[in-house]
């Protein structure tokens, strides 16, 4: 259990506050998405339950302990894909496993399913500055899937891949998700359709400073189809929702000027 | 491929030409000044012709190749002591916030100061010998290795590190696996300058004592009132400062870079 306690972020050298009491308790085996405008914190909400940030108040527990510092129960996908240029698509993806202390053997048969999985296995020999931005962010998936963490903090992950990709790897990440139900995931996007798609509950941030504005829970039946009645009245809601925090906040920025 | 060493082959003719035409307005300044207007004497400019058989004299008796192999494995022992300090030197100013705030400006200062300054102490402290050069030749370059490390270290992206922390790496893992990798570039860069210093900071040691080497005789020429001499062994020690950046350095350098795509 993830459990936020009237967590607020306002980051050194600034003035305004970046999130502002954040309370939000997510079981195991959750898949959160999160939505909301660019620059509301939703990166920044990931990076303090990765503990790469302090919170400036409250406190983040993982069952019950507070979070003190990154760690590999918590793996993170970055919105970049954050690979290494000195190392080919095949170590990039297996240094995460070597760090775990994964034998080589299982690292290579690990990575190589995974990377079969996002349909790279035909490019595991390549340097990473040879890759498109998209393929560069399935090999940051192969690599994060690969770690087999219990939670799993995911920063807007299909952004750079075109709807057939999406389409597939959607497939997949539920798959593997659905499969025994322990895997906790919070994921960041900017697409509604995605969001309904993934979640069991989706956390709409507001911005300035950024806040949930309200948590829509989202409880139909799986795997779900993206034309299904109850799938287009959630993402419209959903839209709305997002659609009036946007107008709002252009309204104030006109305002002021 | 039949391409790119068709360019290169140009390229290197048209250096070759350069060079040519170089040496060409060499001997017309020569014959000009020299010869027809008669206000340079021929004792103190070189001419091409001259420093050509001084080269081949040089050459036969052997000289020329001991003076250079000399200085060459001097210069080289005195860049592996200075790599290992500055290496040294620079983690510990990167590592502790207190010798970032004191030492390194301290070392900064030491930079800026021409490594002849440290003559005299070299002199006085190790006598006319060797080690006193290895000792001009490592305050010379030690400095600013340390400094390019400290750089290097502090330019690894902070996201490689970020991403390796949240994939479970320890202190050891994220510095051997993470942080050293990032940092060869300019780890090579370092080299690159370091070399640089350490073959100019070995020079004014040679040209102070009289050990066997390319700046003894480059003074000796000076003694002897050769200047063709002292000209040859100058083009020498351009060539072999220039030849060990490129074959080494800036060989081993682009292989880096290209193979992570930044060139
Ligand atoms: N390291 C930092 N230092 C100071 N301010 C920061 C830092 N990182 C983010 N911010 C600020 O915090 C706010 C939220 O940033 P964040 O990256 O969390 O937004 P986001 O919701 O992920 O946006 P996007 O959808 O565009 O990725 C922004 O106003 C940004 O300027
Ligand atoms: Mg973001």
């Amino acid at each position: 259990m993830l459990e936020l306690k009237h967590v607020g972020k306002t980051y050194p050298h600034t003035v305004k506050r970046t999130l502002k009491d954040i309370n939000l308790t997510i079981e195991e085996g959750e898949f959160i998405c999160i939505v909301g405008p660019s620059g509301c914190g939703k990166t920044t909400l990931l990076n303090l339950v990765a503990g790469l940030e302090e919170p400036t108040k409250g406190e983040i527990f993982l069952d019950g302990v507070p979070v003190k510092g990154p760690g590999a129960d918590r793996v993170v996908m970055f919105q970049e894909a954050a690979l290494y240029p000195w190392l080919n698509v095949m170590d990039n993806v297996m240094l995460g496993m070597e760090f775990l202390g994964i034998p080589k053997e299982e690292r290579k048969s690990r990575a190589l399913k995974y990377l079969k999985m996002v349909h790279l296995s035909q490019f595991t020999e390549y340097p990473i500055h040879q890759l498109s931005g998209g393929m560069r962010q399935r090999v940051a998936l192969a690599r994060a899937l690969s770690m087999d963490s219990k939670i799993l903090l995911m920063d807007e992950p299909f952004s750079a891949l075109d709807k057939q990709t999406t389409n597939m790897l959607r497939g997949e990440l539920e798959q593997i998700w659905m499969k025994d139900h322990s895997k906790t995931i919070l994921f960041v996007t900017h697409s509604a359709e995605e969001a309904v798609y993934f979640a069991d509950r989706i956390v709409v941030l507001s911005e300035n400073p950024g806040q949930i504005k309200e948590i829509i829970p989202c409880d139909l039946k799986r795997p779900r189809q993206i034309d299904d009645e109850a799938f287009v009245h959630l993402r419209h809601m959903l839209l709305e929702s997002v659609k009036k925090e946007v107008v709002k906040f252009a309204r104030e920025e006109y305002d002021e000027a | 491929m039949q391409e790119k060493s068709t360019t290169k082959l140009k390229k290197g003719l048209e250096l070759a030409l350069f060079f040519l035409l170089l040496i060409v307005l060499w001997q017309v300044l020569y014959l000009l000044f020299v010869d027809v207007f008669k206000v340079w004497k021929p004792y103190s400019a070189p001419s091409p012709a001259g420093v050509w058989s001084t080269f081949v004299n040089l050459l036969k008796s052997g000289v020329l190749l001991s003076a250079l192999l000399k200085s060459l494995g001097r210069g080289g022992a005195g860049f592996a002591l200075s790599v290992f300090a500055g290496l040294i030197l620079g983690v510990l100013i990167h590592h502790f916030p207190y010798l970032n705030r004191n030492l390194k400006p301290v070392i900064m200062g030491m930079q800026t100061l021409p490594s002849i300054c440290w003559v005299p102490f070299a002199i006085l402290w190790f006598g006319l010998n060797n080690s006193a050069i290895l000792f001009v030749v490592v305050m010379g370059s030690a400095f600013s290795v340390a400094l390019a490390v400290d750089d290097g270290i502090k330019s690894v992206p902070p996201l490689y590190i970020k991403a390796a922390k949240t994939m479970g790496a320890g202190q050891r893992d994220l510095y051997l696996k993470v942080i050293l990798p990032a940092c060869v570039p300019s780890f090579i860069a370092a080299l690159k300058q370091g070399w640089s210093f350490a073959w100019r900071a070995l020079m004014s040691g040679e040209v102070m004592s009289s050990t066997v080497g390319l700046g003894q005789t480059l003074i000796i020429g000076r003694d002897m009132a050769d200047i063709n001499q002292v000209m040859l062994v100058m083009l020498v020690i351009i060539a072999a400062g220039v030849l060990i950046d490129k074959c080494i350095f800036t060989a081993l350098e682009n292989r880096v870079l290209r193979k992570r795509g930044l060139m």
